[in-house]
């Protein structure tokens, strides 16, 4: 009875969707309960609230013919079981165990196919029924070393090839199908470009009503298109947020410091691209709060804190983008040292004016300074932080008291496959601007924009903004025969800057294309993409055209 | 004439199977309606006396399957339409306190689609001789 | 050769066609040979295996990319696929040109990497004896750094062989 028969196997990916949260929930538990046991607290409510999770998966994965899973999920459940009735066994050992087999089955329900390697489960099986067989004590002999080999190979990254084995298969088809709808969205724009153009000078008549309504129409359709498969793409950002409870306690542990994990929102939906580009600037943001802002021990209770440090991870749907935030309740940035630093690295600071300190953290260099990372207590590199976070479209914040701790906000866009942008024409080239960073197209009166200091800076909503020439920034400015008769307000992250073109050409949603590595990293483009005149088009990147500063003003 | 089933479990996993299952063979055709908790599924037995079988989960949040069978019992709810009870790897003291409560049959996870409508066919010939 | 100002296809240079065309000129030699799709750059002519060759396409609108490399001629438009082009000229270090009716975007296939080459004109698919081949001459070698491979002479033609894969390494 091959599991490759199994009736239900084209539900895989169902499995995964379903068991993965489920299992993610478990193992956090069991990492949960450690804690608290170590307390002296027994925990029983949680100890018997994960009874129905664990209790689903292993349902689930026997109608699927996941052994593997099956026997983990069982031998876990007979560990509570035991554990439930003896509470004198809740030890570092049981909880030990339990961490174990809670890491061992979410990496197999991540995993799930049917050619899983049933070696690892077989093992942690193994190693229950001894330690049911002792009444719950460790069998003596082997165990400090194989639990270390075991915990070392629960923590392994997984095999990247088989870790979304099926999951990834499944996406690539998904690629594939958001591909086809892009040539589709393309094409639809080149009808409604050419009948824009015919229009008016057709004879006006039902079969021009009837095309202009078929035009219409099939937008709205190729909308809904768009939109049922954006949903398909997505998965709850608890995938991400799995991965961090274990490593939490590891890093805590290494540094001697008593943290623990809180998290919040997991079920918000996220592109499965974006995710996957996520969990190493989250993972960054978290490491940084554990080592440099959590304080050890003595300074927390001299400070009036409990022992235990905390680390917030959460995350919620906020307008078509998704808004986490990563806090502590540690010692805070030291401002000032960082003020001095940024003057060091030649940031002026004129006037007395204040530069918020969200500019300051995220520059280049800032961050990664030994003296600052010793005095502010924040380590190694912000900026690279912000850069992965720009690059997905989206922007970071901070905010800081001192003593009270630190937060990072996080605005990301849901999915990355599809930007509603504003096209401009500059020299004769067209280029997207992602509407998320345009605040506004202005017409640029002859006498509006001022030169100081050898650069344009125009009146904007009641104060002064800068505005760069489009054709200087993006290099085709030969000479300058008329001037540009608009500019487009961007933000991003506190920063505006105007940018000036010859012509708004109009909104349109573009499918994101890469960048080939020939074209190296040109540092004002973040992707390309294909208009509906089948030309192909630029898509700027806001925020780097607005860190780049005076450089091309 | 239609066959009509009720699925009644927390699972969405498990309604994909039920589908697969009431999808395809003799039982293609079937009307199913589907619940993720007791409380919602007693509310959809009330509401459809013609079902030809209930399937039951045992594990659910807001009122588990023993709680649903003994409401309808007390309630006396279409006792005619016959309900399995379905659990994971569950004890005999579990099937027993299930058949206490007014369940007809008992299912076992792991199951396979045969399982199911040889109930189904178990269910239509005990039906017929009253009817 | 196709004639002057008469390229053959319909925009697309087809490989049939080509290759029908290459029996009579070479004439059966002995020993193994290279099958090399060949074109021209100034007064030299270049071959490439046509195994890392998908297609030859005219050139259409190409898409300048702000501050990408100097020998990166911009992106077009492959059948909805984003084709990153290079102008092979400024890569092998020759003057710039603008291109022609006669020239074309030699679409590769390096291994996955998918890059089209602006050439000033595509000759032919053609064989060569692997005996033609000779090391590369010093004044080829030094205009051409190490992309040169070697030199086939094959009758009374001189065709400079290409390592793509070296000069078309990504850029850091």
């Amino acid at each position: 009875m091959g599991d490759s028969e199994n009736p239900f196997g084209e539900l895989l990916q169902d499995y995964v969707l379903e068991c993965l949260p489920l299992a993610e929930q478990v193992a956090d538990a069991f990492v949960e309960l450690e804690r608290r046991w170590r307390e002296g607290d027994p925990a029983d409510t949680l100890l018997t609230s994960l009874a129905g999770r664990l209790h689903t998966v292993k349902g689930n994965s026997a109608m699927m013919g996941l052994v593997p899973m099956r026997e983990t999920a069982h031998a876990l459940e007979d560990a509570c079981a035991l554990l439930r009735q003896q509470p004198e066994c809740r030890n570092d050992e049981a909880a030990s165990l339990l961490v174990a087999g809670g890491s061992l089955l979410v990496d197999l329900v991540r995993d799930a196919s049917a050619e899983l390697d049933p070696a690892p489960a077989a093992r942690f099986v193994e190693r229950v029924r001894q330690w049911l067989a002792a009444g719950g004590a460790p069998a003596a002999d082997t165990q400090p070393e194989r639990r270390r080999a075991e915990r070392r190979g629960a923590e392994a990254p997984a095999d990247p090839d088989k870790a979304a084995n099926v999951v990834r298969v499944d996406f690539r088809r998904l690629d594939a199908m958001l591909e086809v709808l892009g040539e589709g969205l393309i094409q639809h724009a080149a009808l409604a470009e050419a009948y824009r153009a015919l229009a008016p000078r057709a004879r006006a008549g039902p079969e021009l009503a009837r095309l202009d309504h078929a035009v219409v129409a099939l937008e709205k359709t190729l909308k809904r298109l768009e939109s049922t498969l954006m949903e398909t793409r997505l998965l709850p950002i608890s995938t991400v947020f799995a991965r961090f409870a274990r490593m939490v306690r590891d890093t805590a542990e290494a540094e001697g410091k008593r943290v623990r994990l809180v998290t919040a929102g997991g079920e918000t939906p996220l592109d499965k691209a974006v995710l996957d580009r996520l969990s190493e600037p989250l993972l960054h943001l978290i490491t940084n709060a554990i080592v440099h802002g959590i304080e050890g021990g003595e300074v927390r209770r001299q400070g009036g804190k409990p022992d235990e440090g905390s680390v917030r991870l959460e995350a919620a749907p906020q307008a078509g983008r998704v808004v986490i935030r990563v806090s502590d309740d540690g010692r805070g940035l030291n401002e000032q040292a960082i003020r001095k630093k940024a003057e060091a690295l030649g940031q002026e600071l004129r006037d007395g004016e204040t530069v918020p300190l969200r500019n300051l953290i995220f520059l280049p260099g800032l961050s990664t300074a030994e003296r600052v990372s010793t005095l502010a207590g924040r380590g190694v590199g912000l900026d690279v932080v912000a850069g992965a976070i720009h690059t997905l479209g989206g922007t970071i914040d901070v905010a800081t008291a001192p003593g009270r701790g630190t937060a990072f906000t996080l605005s990301l866009p849901v999915t990355l496959a599809i930007v509603r942008s504003l096209i401009v024409e500059i020299d004769q080239e067209r280029y997207a601007l992602p509407l998320a960073h345009v605040a506004e197209t202005v017409r640029a009166e002859p006498e509006a924009i001022r030169e100081i200091n050898h650069r344009g800076v125009a009146q904007w909503r009641g104060g002064l903004i800068h505005v760069a020439d489009g054709g200087a920034l993006l290099g085709t400015a030969r000479g300058r025969p008329e001037p540009r008769r608009y500019y487009v307000v961007m933000s991003a992250g506190g920063k505006r800057r105007g940018l000036l073109v010859d012509r708004l050409v109009g909104h349109q949603d573009v499918v994101v294309k890469g960048l080939d590595a020939a074209l190296g990293r040109p540092d004002v483009v973040s992707g390309t993409t294909i208009l509906g005149d089948g030309r192909v088009a630029c898509i700027l990147d806001a925020v780097r055209i607005l860190e780049g500063g005076r450089r091309a003003g | 004439m239609p066959h009509s089933f009720l699925v009644i479990d927390d699972s969405k996993l498990h309604h994909q199977m039920y589908r697969l299952i009431f999808g395809r063979g003799a039982l293609a055709g079937s009307t199913v309606y589907y619940a993720t908790n007791g409380r919602e599924g007693y509310g959809l037995l009330a509401a459809h006396p013609e079902l030809t079988m209930v399937l039951l989960d045992l594990n659910m949040p807001e009122m588990n399957g023993l709680e649903m069978l003994e409401r309808r019992r007390a309630e006396a709810m279409h006792p005619h339409v016959p309900i399995v009870l379905v659990t994971t790897e569950g004890t005999a003291e579990d099937e027993a306190r299930g058949r206490a409560a007014g369940a007809w049959e008992y299912l076992r996870k792991p199951f396979q689609p045969a399982d199911v409508e040889r109930l189904v066919l178990r269910a239509l010939a005990e039906a017929a001789p009253t009817s | 050769m196709p004639a002057d100002g008469a390229p053959p296809g319909e925009g697309l240079l087809g490989f049939a066609e080509a290759m029908d065309a290459s029996p009579a000129e070479t004439a059966p030699a002995p020993g193994p040979e290279l099958h090399l799709l060949t074109f021209v750059l100034g007064r030299e002519e270049f071959g490439i295996p046509v195994t890392q060759v998908r297609e030859v396409i005219r050139v259409a609108d190409i898409t300048r990319v702000p501050h990408a490399p100097a020998h990166v001629r911009g992106v077009a438009n492959l059948r909805g696929r984003i084709l990153a082009v290079v102008a092979l000229r400024s890569r092998l270090g020759l003057p710039a040109a603008e291109p022609t009716p006669r020239s074309r975007i030699v679409v590769v296939d390096l291994r996955g990497r998918v890059l089209g080459l602006l050439v000033d004109a595509v000759s032919q698919v053609t064989k060569v004896p692997e005996a033609s081949v000779v090391a590369a001459p010093e004044d080829v070698r030094s205009a051409e750094a190490d992309y040169v491979t070697g030199v086939a002479r094959w009758q009374s033609r001189l065709i400079i062989l290409l390592d793509l894969e070296k000069a078309l390494a990504p850029t850091e």
